[in-house]
């Protein structure tokens, strides 16, 4: 498993959000994000950077408190410890006062024409 | 001592305070209206789908596609091939050079390389391991494997002996084996990790199982799956194929780890 160094996180929010910017959750442990631009609200982008710099067995995007959260789309993008950073396009969620979002994915397996 | 040690470590000296026993005699005094807070509902895990942006279309030419995908944790490495293989939920799964060279020509054919230690396939997948015999990397061992699988499916001869497939038993029968092998073996074995594997249906010669209670999420799920579940089916049922996982490890609603209390968030 690599250390996870750095991930940035691009994610649009649709018809409802919860405005505040949410905390991630690394290995249960509740962070907030180092940087962020924008917010949650209806229509919004949020821009945000954490530097966790641990290995991760989990790795979650806190849902809302109360109400739901329409995601339309994401896009993380992972720096791991000694590897080329790769990104991942997440497409429509709803999350809602009982839901968190997965944003954990292994770099995927390299694949080649044989 | 940090104040959230005591919160989440019961210590000597902090003992909780008990309120008295209700006496054995007395027990129509107890409040019976007093009833239990219920538990709050646990946050839940969910993955959103990953969007492929290459997505390329699919057709079958007369040139054959194929593209290796290397696999990390069993040091294997899997073939996609652009067209189905074997049809109907069938599978081969081929332990050693012997059991291919009796049933499968396909597989015989890989194993003629050399170095090889298992071959799978199922549906329009190959899934090769190696033995360690031969260090050459998995680029240029998976071009000769490719080459192969090209040269066998252009010949035209079968990928699997159509008289063993023919002695392969029907799915009923084979539920009916691994079922028993499931409640006999492998879940009172797994019971004191608190896992439970469920048989989810079996199609032609393929297994679908997922696997719950404390097996759901945990990083070792993939051992227990290859090196436990699959070497007890195989050892009931020899002519079973692929063993599938369906579980979601990654959801749910606690994937690997169960949340510390909010007082230890940093």
């Amino acid at each position: 498993m690599p250390r996870l160094d750095t991930f940035q996180l691009v994610l649009q929010t649709g018809d409802s959000g919860p405005g505040a910017v949410p905390k991630y959750s690394i290995n249960g442990f509740p962070l907030e994000f180092d940087d962020y631009e924008g917010g949650t609200g209806p229509g919004e982008t949020l821009q945000a950077v954490a530097h966790p710099q641990s290995f991760p067995h989990t790795l979650i995007l806190s849902g809302p408190e109360e109400g739901s959260w329409d995601i339309v789309g994401a896009e993380i993008t992972y720096h791991c410890d000694g590897d080329e950073p790769y990104s991942l396009t997440l497409g429509e969620v709803m999350l809602d006062d009982h839901a968190d979002l997965n944003l954990w994915y292994a770099k995927p397996p390299k694949v080649f024409d044989v | 001592m940090p104040s959230w040690f005591s919160k989440v470590f019961k210590t000597d000296e902090e003992e909780p305070k008990v309120s008295a026993p209700v006496p054995v005699d007395n027990v129509d005094d107890v409040d019976d209206d007093e009833e239990e807070e219920p538990l709050p509902e646990p946050r839940r895990v969910v993955n959103a789908p990953i969007v492929v942006g290459d997505a390329e279309a699919s057709g079958y030419s007369d040139e054959i596609v194929i593209k290796a995908k290397m696999e990390p944790q069993s040091n294997g490495c899997t073939f996609l091939v652009d067209r189905p293989l074997l049809e109907g939920g069938m599978s081969f799964w081929a332990p050693d050079a012997d059991t291919a060279y009796a049933s499968a020509p396909l597989a015989a054919a890989i194993f003629d390389l050399g170095g090889i230690a298992t071959v799978l396939i199922h549906g329009m997948t190959v899934t090769v391991s190696r033995d360690g015999s031969e260090f050459s990397p998995w680029e240029e061992v998976a071009k000769r494997v490719g080459g192969q699988i090209r040269a066998h499916l252009k010949s035209g001869m079968p990928v699997l002996d159509p008289e063993y497939r023919d002695k392969i038993a029907d799915e009923a029968t084979l539920t009916q084996q691994l079922q028993k092998v499931i409640d006999e073996e492998i879940n009172p074995g797994i019971a004191s990790h608190s896992g439970v594997i469920t048989l989810n249906r079996v199609v032609g010669n393929t297994a679908y199982i997922t696997m719950g209670g404390g097996c759901h999420g945990c990083a070792a799920s993939t051992i227990t799956l290859r090196s436990g579940i699959e070497g007890s089916f195989r050892m009931a049922v020899p002519e079973l194929g692929a063993v599938l996982d369906e579980t979601d490890h990654t959801s749910g609603t606690n994937p690997f780890f169960k949340e510390l209390p909010a007082e230890m968030g940093m």
